[in-house]
């Protein structure tokens, strides 16, 4: 390949890595997108409480909630460009259909060890939807629970 | 003679000290799984008036307000996770609580606010992430 034609492989890439950075870091709500990722976590781990408590009998009401957090996402990404909804529905769709399993499995198969390595699988397609978005608004699914004043209360 | 009548009667009859009432309003922060605020004050022996909204738009997940003493957060939360928050009747553990609340809905409970000191309130149905501290003056 001639240098040349190399060279404007190489600024193609650059100039779409460019755009697709760009338009993540220009978001037209931040903050909505940000809350959006945020409720996926949170109902995630609600799910593994729930799992890890053997309440079984909820595993179905946090799947619905994963499913009104999913929603919560779209709305707030609702004025993005086609082409970035598209990939965000895209993934969006494979987590919620992850966690329709895990809840799925809970009646079927109430097992403690299977539904947390279901529910792993579910926490991968979830990621999958994070990674769509500018670092900054993704939620760390370890950090630990907010507490008033940052101190403990017992 | 009148005003010794009036005088006796004055006596008598001292007069009764004013309840003092404290209005109090908490929500949770929109759809996401936390107080706001997520610290409150009022002084102690106060009527309080507690207001809770839940600000919720999207997410189905119900809520309320769960004043406990200190020391009793993490048992009454453990209690909360492994009965789905369920708030037993009569829990000696419970201050005050409000009933649970659905997404844009707003409940109220009162009491009388204890002696001073810091006291948790949680979320039953998310006693784990839903936390918040009733600061009781003098």
């Amino acid at each position: 390949m001639k240098p040349a034609r190399i060279a404007a492989v190489l600024t193609a890439i650059g100039v779409a890595l460019l755009m697709a950075s760009t338009m993540a870091a220009q978001l037209k709500s931040p903050d909505d997108a940000k809350t959006g990722l945020k409720l996926l976590v949170q109902v995630s781990n609600d799910f593994k409480r729930q799992i890890t408590a053997k309440n079984f009998a909820r595993i179905p009401h946090e799947n619905m909630e994963y499913q009104e957090a999913a929603d919560a996402l779209r709305s707030a990404i609702k004025d993005e460009p086609a082409n970035f909804k598209a990939k965000v529905e895209t993934r969006l769709k494979a987590s919620v259909a992850a966690y329709q399993k895990v809840s799925d499995m809970s009646a079927n198969t109430p097992d403690v060890d299977k539904l947390m390595a279901e529910h792993g699988r579910a926490v991968a397609a979830m990621n999958a939807v994070f990674e769509l978005f500018p670092a900054d608004l993704r939620p760390d699914p370890n950090a630990p629970p907010r507490r008033p004043g940052g101190a403990p209360q017992n | 003679m009148l005003a010794l009548l009036l005088i006796l009667l004055g006596c008598g009859h001292k007069p009764k000290p004013v309840q003092k009432v404290v209005d109090l309003n908490i929500g949770s922060d929109g759809d996401l799984i936390a107080f706001r605020p997520d610290t409150l004050t009022c002084p102690t022996g106060a009527l309080v008036r507690l207001t809770f909204h839940h600000a919720g738009r999207f997410v189905s997940a119900r809520h309320n307000w769960v004043l406990t003493h200190p020391n009793q957060v993490e048992a009454l939360s453990k209690e909360f996770l492994d009965n789905d928050g369920v708030l037993s009747k009569d829990d000696p553990r419970v201050i005050a609580a409000t009933p649970m609340c659905d997404k844009g809905e707003t409940v109220m409970t009162q009491f009388i606010a204890p002696p001073p000191g810091d006291y948790p309130f949680l979320c039953s149905t998310h006693p784990e992430d839903m936390r918040g501290i009733l600061h009781v003056t003098k």
